[in-house]
């Protein structure tokens, strides 16, 4: 079985290399660039401990960690639920949501859950129903597919920002039926609009009044109907059911959770993602899904590492998540949203378009200044990211043993790390002078030098991807 | 981290200097000193006069305060800092030396008063008049012992230099930092060329004081000779501080500028500002005087020359407003004022107009109401029956003057329940509750009340937030009550009929009133406090435990202050505000 990273183009892999489990080698060897990849795409970035112990204990043990995390998560969840149930409002919502992508022990079930928000792409101005949809899909991030498609199929958010929220058999809507065809389950190609027509008849006399679901016997068409290739008297769980168990399904999971994971530059072959789709299908285990995925060659792979476009939510959480501080995240709610993401609210039913669209111009500059805000001494974000201090705690302390340190902890990815001019950036004056530094680097003290250090860092193009 | 040792030597240096400063030498003759500020050249910028120095530290240094705010995360990130550290370590020193806590310390070498003056460009002057001499001579001497120790320990010439400059001696501990001492004063300055310039000055023909110039002299007079502590700054400087500058020219809405406009258009043409401060009973009262006046084009005008009413006294009051506005005048004037702004009023009169079925809002509404203009916010006390909500916002209400009482309140009728149909069917379409109007009495008043359907479950204590409002409006004693609850309406109502018995008049010299509970605010904080600590959590990027501190802190801030008062006015030839903090009654503090 090859180990070796494999430079043939993405419809060249062969799949039984690519999902076998990765073992490192001497031709390749688990480092500090794979541990970061690991915790970048498991997660949203991790602290250097983290690393530090995921380099130690090498690949699979980290993953068996992102699985299951040591901590007691239950009660993180319980705690995070209390505050955002007295959110009142959606910016606050959204503020408490990046607070737990910051703190949270789970980083793979929060990120699985991001990624279940876009996929569903669910937006109400109602906080407490947006609430309870995050919280279903985080509930069932990692749980079976098809129950995580049956709740959404009842979740009042979901019909209601679809306009579904009134189904009749007079005139059924078939609003909710299209958008869960062609983007939550089977996907284009596999379904006729015969089958969105009687699904939507199906899924007659269901209602959203005033914030709940409920069922109206007379408003349900009880006839007989045809979907997916199976009749009888289907009613709506049954037609989400026969959707979110569909093999074409199965295949369109593996393929979100590909772009995810994996790599969003090139779609996977279908013969790359056959083994995964197949295996999916037979119990629709996410988690193991996921699992399989984490764990294998293609994933700790050049078809993969750095193969995404971070986030705007996944760029700032990760230097915070870095610097192991929080931030006050009702400022950064407003920042992200100015950069295209704003939580709780997709911009269209197919969730955010991802990818190369994350970065112009504009949001390049914008995640500049996001960036100099959170690392700045004052301001909105006050000075709670402290570089000198998390260089401390790793008995990191003289300005040259403190830059390198960060430029190890940050400058992941970044070909040309070693050339980084450290001693025009942090060092002494006299080193700073005869650097020839830029203007804006090398000037006041060591705090000051260093958040400069950081924010040359996190500018940088290679950090700008996931 | 190299320099810090230095930086602590800098600081040890110039806490000796500053507690120098604060007292007198003797050694120089014992004959009566003129005031301070005729020491002060003519080109200050900004004066301030400290003259009784016991009663504003028996004000800062009272303990529950100094502990509240050596308890603030502020506080306690400072304090971390090197250079704080090594201000404390001076500080102990002298302690030591001179056998007395600090505030023994500074009250002794500041007793006669202080004074600080700012010139144009970088000049500092420091002037203090010491009650002590002993404890002057003794800082003399230490300051110099520290000075030639440090620089005897980098290795450095011997910093310190003195010279002959008339018949004082002028004393440097390096090239930013001189003084002198005459006689129980010791003047300090940031470079010698401004020390001397000030000791010139005691000689009348080698250049002028500010105590001569005419803008100094009225401010002084303005700010009054009780003061404790008074301040004179050149209004053109001060306005041209960037902050300040933005203020005055920042375009406001029309509601703002009706608010504020009194204040900022008189400051903006005035030539000279004048803060002071006394201390009486446990009151802080800090005053501002300036020479600006209300123009008779700008938006002031409508205030002019008016006196409020007193503010209304109801339970559980947090806070209340009283202003003399002239809203006909002003809102007939508004082409003028905003003539940016017309389409959007154009809007907002066709919108009244639907209200008030038509009728002009200037000449058929607005000239239906008096000129005094009263606002009040009080905590709520919850129905029982009804339950709390899991947000606790205060009620609160506007009261206006009827000129025709007997008509009026059935118009306002009409617009009110327009009102609160158009909200009912804007929740509707939210699928959210809809208020149901009601009418009800009290004390045969019979008003309207626009309340939600309770919830089902009764007593509940995290209700929803709608809960907190009860819309009513009322027509009592000759005013209209718009209030966000019918409790409130109630206590007002009340309030007016008990003004009416004792037929309260409009007084005073001021035209805007406001006054704040402080027992009544650290109450609904207290009621708050669970959602304050979530929110500063988002806001700031605290943990719980910081966010409980930094609330537990302002809370104890809050019932320090009994309650504080803020006037505004015209005078005859300027303008006038005051701000008085009454202090919760505590121990007087200790020294050793």
């Amino acid at each position: 079985m090859p180990q070796a990273r494999p430079d043939a183009s993405p419809e060249r892999v062969d799949p039984s290399w690519a999902w076998a489990r990765y073992t490192p080698s001497p031709q390749c060897p688990w480092t500090h660039e794979h541990a970061a990849h690991l915790w970048r795409r498991a997660g949203f970035g991790a602290a250097w401990r983290q690393l530090a112990r995921s380099v130690t204990d090498g690949p699979q043990p980290t993953v068996d960690r992102l699985l299951k995390p040591e901590a007691d998560v239950a009660a993180f969840t319980r705690s995070f639920d209390r505050y955002e149930n007295a959110a009142g409002k959606m910016v606050a919502l959204r503020a408490w949501w990046l607070r737990r992508m910051i703190e949270t022990p789970d980083p793979l079930g929060e990120k699985l859950t991001l990624m279940w928000h876009d996929l569903f792409a669910a937006r109400t101005g109602d906080v407490e129903l947006m609430r309870a949809h995050v919280g279903r899909l985080r509930a069932g991030a990692t749980g079976r597919w098809d129950e995580l498609v049956a709740g959404v199929g009842r979740d009042p958010a979901v019909l209601l920002s679809l306009g579904a929220e009134a189904n009749r058999k007079a005139s059924p809507t078939d609003r909710f039926a299209r958008q869960l065809l062609d983007r939550h389950t089977v996907g284009p190609g596999n379904y006729s609009p015969r089958d969105v027509s009687e699904a939507a008849r199906a899924m007659t006399g269901w209602f959203v009044r005033r914030g709940q679901l409920r069922f109206v016997e007379r408003e349900h068409d009880g006839g007989t109907k045809t979907f997916l290739g199976k009749a009888g008297n289907l009613t709506a769980s049954d037609v989400v059911k026969i959707a979110a168990t569909h093999p074409a399904a199965a295949r369109n999971v593996v393929r979100t959770l590909y772009r995810w994971l994996i790599s969003e530059v090139e779609p996977p072959t279908d013969p790359l993602i056959a083994p995964l789709a197949e295996s999916f299908a037979k119990d629709f285990d996410l988690r193991r899904l996921v699992e399989t995925i984490l764990r294998s060659n293609l994933f700790f792979s050049d078809h993969s590492i750095g193969q995404r476009v971070k986030r705007p939510v996944e760029f700032a959480i990760g230097i915070a998540r870095a610097l192991e501080s929080n931030v006050p995240t009702l400022p950064l709610a407003t920042a992200l949203a100015a950069l295209g993401e704003s939580l709780y609210a997709p911009p269209t039913v197919h969730g955010w378009t991802g990818g190369r669209h994350w970065i112009t111009a504009a949001t390049l500059i914008g995640r500049s200044n996001l960036a100099a805000a959170l690392l700045s001494a004052s301001g909105a974000y006050g000075g709670k990211l402290d570089p000198v201090a998390v260089a401390r705690r790793y008995g990191q302390s003289g300005p040259k043993a403190a830059g390198e340190f960060l430029v190890r902890l940050f400058a992941t990815g970044i070909a040309d790390a070693a050339s980084l001019d450290l001693h025009a950036l942090v060092g002494s004056r006299s080193a700073r002078k005869s650097g020839g530094a830029s203007p804006l680097v090398g000037k006041g003290d060591l705090l000051s030098r260093l958040r400069v250090l950081v924010h040359t860092l996190v500018t940088r193009p290679e950090f700008q991807l996931a | 981290m190299r320099d810090e040792p230095g930086k602590r030597t800098g600081l040890l240096a110039t806490a000796t200097v500053a507690l120098l400063m604060m007292s007198g030498i003797a050694g120089q003759a014992a004959r009566p000193l003129p005031t301070a500020d005729e020491w002060v050249p003519d080109r200050a910028v900004l004066v301030l006069n400290v003259v009784q120095p016991k009663a504003l530290l028996d004000v800062l240094l009272n303990p529950k305060l100094t502990a509240a705010v050596e308890a603030s995360p502020a506080y306690k990130a400072a304090a971390a800092k090197p250079g704080f550290i090594g201000l404390k370590r001076g500080v102990r020193h002298l302690e030591e030396r001179f056998g007395a806590n600090w505030q023994t310390l500074l009250r002794r070498l500041t007793g006669g008063g202080v004074t600080w003056a700012i010139g144009h460009g970088k000049e500092r002057l420091l002037i203090f008049d010491a009650t002590d001499s002993e404890i002057l001579g003794g800082l003399h001497q230490f300051a110099l012992e520290v000075a030639k120790n440090e620089a005897r320990k980098k290795g450095l010439p011997d910093p310190t230099s003195s010279a002959e400059h008339g018949d004082a001696t002028i004393w440097a501990l390096g090239p930013k930092a001189a003084y002198a001492i005459v006689g129980k004063r010791l003047v300090m300055a940031n470079r010698v060329d401004v020390l001397k310039a000030a000791l010139d000055l005691r000689d009348n023909s080698r250049g002028k004081s500010i105590a001569t110039t005419t803008g100094y002299r009225r401010a002084m007079r303005a700010a009054g000779a009780d003061a404790v502590a008074s301040l004179y700054a050149d209004a053109g400087v001060v306005k041209s501080l960037p902050k300040i500058a933005k203020a005055l020219s920042a375009e406001r809405n029309p509601m703002a500028t009706l608010l504020v406009a009194p204040l900022t258009e008189a400051f903006a043409r005035s030539s000279w500002l004048a803060l002071s401060a006394r201390i009486r009973d446990r009151a802080l009262t800090i005053g501002a005087d300036w020479d600006g006046t209300i123009g008779a084009r700008g938006a002031a005008r409508f205030a002019r020359r008016g006196a409020t009413m007193p503010t209304l006294a109801v339970p559980r009051r947090i806070a209340a407003m009283s202003l003399y506005r002239d809203l006909q005048g002003f809102y007939a004037a508004k082409d003028a004022l905003f003539p940016e702004r017309t389409s959007g009023l154009i809007f907002f009169e066709n919108m009244m107009g639907i209200y008030f079925t038509g009728r002009d809002l200037t000449d058929e509404v607005l000239t239906e109401l008096g000129p005094y203009v009263r606002l009040v916010v009080a905590e709520q006390a919850y129905d029982r029956e009804i339950g709390t909500p899991a947000v606790q916002f205060p009620a609160f209400a506007l009261v206006l003057p009827m000129e025709n009482p007997d008509e009026f309140p059935l118009i306002a009728e009409e617009a009110w329940q327009k009102a609160i149909g158009m909200v009912n069917f804007t929740r509707g379409q939210k699928a959210e509750p809809g208020l149901i109007i009601d009418r009800e009495f009290h004390k045969e008043v019979k008003y309207s009340v626009a309340a939600f359907r309770p919830p089902k479950k009764k007593g509940r204590k995290d209700i929803d937030v709608r809960f907190n409002f009860r819309p009513t409006l009322a027509s009592a004693s000759k005013h209209i009550i718009l209030s966000s609850t019918d409790a409130l309406a109630e206590d007002i109502m009340d309030a007016l009929a008990k003004e009416k018995a004792q037929s309260v008049k409009p007084s005073g010299a001021a035209h805007s009133v406001t006054e704040i509970d402080g027992k009544q605010l650290a109450s609904i904080l207290t009621a708050n406090r669970d959602n304050l600590i979530h929110r500063n959590m988002v806001e700031k990027g605290n943990t719980q435990a910081q966010a409980e501190s930094e609330l537990d802190t302002l809370m104890d801030i809050v019932r320090h202050v009994a309650g504080v008062r803020v006037s505004f006015g015209d005078t005859d030839g300027g303008s006038k505000a005051a701000a008085r903090i009454q202090f919760a009654k505590s121990p007087t503090p200790g020294e050793k």
